[in-house]
């Protein structure tokens, strides 16, 4: 399997192929430099037969319709249309004639995974590449019908233009004979577009979903239908492992019209443990029969399991300076504690959330000819096909996963285990099923964000100098449950650790002496699958960190910013490095700075209110988003109620090739940060989450929406991701600014307002 | 045998009585723009219009709605300005509410041309948006009410005026 990485696509090193086939233009990458030096022919001969795996490809057809064809998943962020304008931009298209398409799995298409707020930063070089090869081939082709040289030509508006004279892309792919390689060293040369001959990236636009998604026609997974489907309902076991139907009693279901019965599931894959489908003619009659089942289980050892267990285990293993693994070990920690004189010690809390993307997950899935098809939304295809292999007995390339509309990712759907149930039904009944989770089923099958337990150290010497920072964070982890290879091994070599669960926790504050343990928890790791939540990691420890360094400079008696200030020197390791993070800690300052002008930073607000700040570098070191986000709070101190004014964000993504795209998903993710700091969070209790619809589980709503005023900082530096960074600096800044409205420290995620009261100064 | 009006055309549904209207919709005459989402009533996705009130379809049940006008997003035809406002406002992320904002949004639009900030924050608190384009959804709606008695008639082009009053 491909190397789970950011940087896989980027650095593979594959040829582009441009040829003309069946009376349109088509160009895509090379499998791989290997097979391109199989293949005898050129690049018509590989097309044609489909020897190419693109995550991307492109086709121009004799109308002159520019085909953006995508492997990534659409669930919001309006992938496709930041893509298909980097690839246009350097065509020298015009916009009106783009189209994108979202394709298929097949194996052959190369690693699919939409996540962790990758898709522009992975594909800006090899898009841009990819489109300037393809303006290459139109320009020689271009050239031959006008008559002229190819270096006088240059292209715009989907044209070839060559001063007077110029010939449509339509024209040119309808005559023009293009049988093209280039190689990945002749693709390497071609550098992006500069910033100022930029004809569409970071201009406005409309994205492309968008119309679909205004008058119901855009099509979700939960709207597949295959002839002659059984509509399923999956019946949840109490626990997520290691429960086993004992016996089920349908006689109350057999009274529900339309019921076809229920399957025991065996799943080879261990996906699903202990799982009963129901089937009925409609999806109503399987939602009843469900209901009026009776199943008898022998229960996993989960079962009574509450979330105040897992969290104490995380309270011990953080306070435990010996567990876990080292992933920061700077100067030495714990001679900077011995020679402490003074030292502050914080725990910090943050409680299970659920994903609840408003489309229940569900699956489609039909057998035909020796071929599971499976029909779904969802963002990591390349993960679970060979987990549908396995639960299937079916071999890899005889599993083919249908890509639609994502109602919400968010992390849920780079999980793919609810096409496990939906196929081995299918294959158990030997029809097509479509089987949908109800929001309950879909809450209590949830990889929900773990409950984290961090705790804090700080050190001073004697004349009040800060020597250092000791930071351990225990939680399930994602990447431990669904891809432990991917794991790599801490810097004391004492074991590997999951990177998406402690990224945060490696900032880009210079400190002297600064240890991070990552610690698993082992309960919350058996008790449920730990999943991949909007921002992961840094979704918690953003909050300790930011929370913390609040506290510091509050003991110091120095302003909030100016310290995060003295420690963002950019030095050492923070430098920073070209092209992706240069600038390095330097663009954090500058970014802390604006923000403190925007905001208004310092000045006199009514009794009860507050301004607090929080920085963040999501979503990781090597792909750093640079924000800031300053909350405006009041809090009444009667209730402990908290109401946010407006929430000020900036961020430095580099390039922003999209504009109104990343102003539509920062509203999002600052807002999901809102919501994830005051309305959410669950709690396990016997095993399972206590809230599984919206009669308890709160998020917010537009009558709490806070007035939001974002920028972007403008450059032309490497653009790096933007869906999930939003979201980090959010709580710890409204923490801090209900702090500085009431002076209640509150360190527990989400606030409630008993917390408030409680930590209020008497 | 149940009997309604679905987008001005009269259909018979003989899906069980207790049926929620949502999944008649969908799964028997097709039109999957109205969606499920919490099947409580509680997150408006699946919003449709009943005799021009917007209903939660998924806690209706079909019975209940015998020789009623039921509209569904499908039912605006892309003729309603909320969409184009929708479009221009570049309001959906994932889209999969955006069928149940517009539907309650144009509910609202329908009885009340010119809502105030409240007005539209009350009516469409009730419209869960989990990617949270909340403040879209907003100024789009804003936008067409300042545009202000086009929208009455616009807003249903095939029935008669008195209907697209709304039920007031
Ligand atoms: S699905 Fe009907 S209100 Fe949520
Ligand atoms: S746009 Fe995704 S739920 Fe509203």
């Amino acid at each position: 399997m491909t190397k789970f990485s950011k940087d896989t696509f980027e650095k593979s090193r594959r040829s582009f192929l441009i040829g003309s086939i069946g009376g349109g233009l088509m160009m895509a990458f090379a499998p791989s430099i290997n097979a391109l030096e199989v293949a005898s022919g050129g690049a018509v001969k590989q097309l044609t037969d489909k020897l190419f795996s693109p995550t991307v490809w492109f086709e121009i057809d004799t109308n002159g319709m520019i085909l953006v064809n995508i492997a990534r998943a659409e669930m919001g962020q309006h992938v496709g249309t930041a893509i298909a304008r980097i690839v246009a931009d350097e065509l020298g298209a015009d916009w009106q004639n783009v189209e994108i398409k979202h394709v298929d799995t097949d194996p052959k298409w190369g690693y699919m995974v939409t996540g962790g707020s990758w898709s522009v930063f992975q594909t800006y070089v090899p898009m841009s590449q990819a489109g300037a090869a393809g303006r290459t081939a139109l320009i020689e082709a271009g050239a031959k019908l006008l008559g002229v040289n190819p270096q006088d030509c240059k292209t715009e508006n989907s044209m070839v233009v060559a001063g007077n004279k110029s010939v449509s892309f339509a024209d040119v792919v309808k005559n023009g004979k293009i049988d093209r390689v280039f190689s990945a060293d002749e693709l390497a040369k071609f550098q992006p577009k500069n910033p100022e001959s930029r004809q569409l990236i970071a201009k406005p636009s409309k994205a492309l979903d968008i119309p679909a998604k205004t008058n119901g026609s855009a099509k979700y997974g939960i709207d597949v239908e295959l002839e002659n489907m059984v509509y399923a309902r999956p019946i949840i076991p109490p626990t997520r492992h290691g429960c086993v139907v004992r016996s089920v009693d349908d006689s109350a279901a057999k009274k529900v019209k339309g019921y076809q019965g229920y399957k025991i599931l065996k799943d080879p894959s261990d996906t699903v443990q202990g799982w009963v489908s129901v089937l009925a003619d409609s999806y109503y009659g399987a939602v009843k029969a469900g209901n009026a089942l009776q199943v008898d289980y022998d229960l996993g050892e989960t079962a009574n399991v509450s979330e105040q267990d897992i969290i104490a285990v995380g309270e011990t293993l953080a306070k435990d300076k010996t567990s876990g693994t080292l992933v920061v070990d700077e100067g030495n920690v714990a001679k900077a504690a011995e020679s402490a004189k003074t030292s502050l010690e914080s725990i910090y809390r943050t409680s299970s959330v659920l994903h609840f993307a408003l489309e229940p997950v569900n699956a489609a899935v039909e057998i035909i000819d020796g071929v599971c098809h499976v029909h779904c939304g969802n963002q990591w295809q390349s993960l679970f096909l060979p987990v549908v292999a396995k639960a299937m007995g079916m071999a890899e390339d005889k599993i083919i996963i249908h890509q639609y509309y994502l109602g919400g990712g968010f992390g849920r759907r780079l999980m793919g285990d609810y096409m496990i149930p939906a196929a081995l039904t299918a294959q158990a009944i030997g029809k097509p099923v479509k089987l949908v989770f109800t929001r309950e089923d879909d809450s209590r099958f949830d990889s929900v964000r773990s409950p984290s337990v961090q705790q804090m150290n700080a050190y001073w010497d004697a004349d009040e100098k800060l020597l250092g920072i000791e930071h351990g964070a225990a939680a399930g982890w994602p990447t431990l449950a669904v891809a432990p290879g991917f794991m790599p091994e801490g810097v004391d070599k004492k074991g590997k650790y999951d990177p998406f669960s402690i990224s945060g926790a490696n900032h880009w504050y210079t400190l002297e002496n600064h240890r991070v343990r990552a610690i698993n928890n082992p309960l919350a790791q058996k008790t449920f699958v730990p999943g991949f939540l909007r921002a992961v990691g840094p979704g918690w420890t953003g909050w300790a960190v930011e929370s913390f360094m609040d506290e510091i400079a509050h003991k110091q008696n120095v302003d909030p910013i100016d310290f995060r200030l003295s420690l963002l020197d950019a030095s050492g390791k923070n430098a920073g490095a070209s092209p992706v993070s240069v600038g390095g800690a330097k663009r954090l300052a500058k970014v802390l700075a604006e923000i403190r002008e925007k905001a208004d930073w310092g000045r006199t607000l009514p009794k009860n209110q507050g301004l607090g700040i929080a920085i963040s570098a999501g979503q990781e070191r090597d792909m750093p988003t640079w924000g800031a986000c300053v909350a405006h709070v009041e809090v009444d101190p009667e209730t402990g109620a908290v109401k946010v004014h407006k929430l000020t964000g900036l961020l430095d993504c580099g390039t922003v090739v999209h504009p109104d795209g990343a102003l539509s998903q920062t509203e999002g993710s600052m807002l999901w940060g809102m919501s994830l700091a005051l309305f959410e969070g669950t709690a396990f209790e016997k095993g399972q989450v206590k809230d599984n619809n919206l009669n308890t589980y709160t998020p917010l709503r537009m009558n709490n929406l806070p007035i939001l005023d974002i920028n972007f900082v403008q450059n032309t530096e490497f653009p790096t991701g933007l869906g999930e960074p939003g979201l980090i600096a959010v709580a710890p800044a409204i923490a801090n600014a209900i702090f500085n409205a009431v002076g209640a420290r509150v360190r527990d995620l989400p606030i409630r307002p008993k917390a408030i009261l409680a930590a209020m100064p008497t | 045998m149940i009997e309604f009006l679905l987008n001005g055309k009269k259909i018979t549904s003989d899906a069980e009585a207790d049926t929620p209207l949502l999944w008649v919709i969908r799964d028997e005459f097709g039109l999957k723009g109205t969606k499920f989402g919490c099947g409580i009533a509680m997150c408006g996705a699946c919003t449709v219009h009943l005799n021009g009130s917007p209903v939660r379809s998924c806690s209706l049940p079909v019975s209940v709605v015998a020789n009623a006008d039921i509209r569904t997003i499908e039912g605006l035809e892309d003729q309603h300005p909320l969409q184009k406002a929708w479009i221009e406002h570049q309001v959906p992320q994932c889209g999969y509410c955006q069928s149940g904002q517009i539907m309650q949004a144009s509910a609202l639009l329908a009885t009340n041309a010119n809502p105030s900030e409240d007005e539209i924050v009350a009516y469409m608190s009730g419209n869960l948006c989990r990617c949270m384009t909340y403040s879209r959804i907003k100024a789009a709606i804003q936008d067409v009410a300042t545009q202000s008695d086009s929208v009455v008639q616009i807003y249903n082009p095939k029935t008669e005026a008195k209907r697209t009053q709304g039920v007031s």
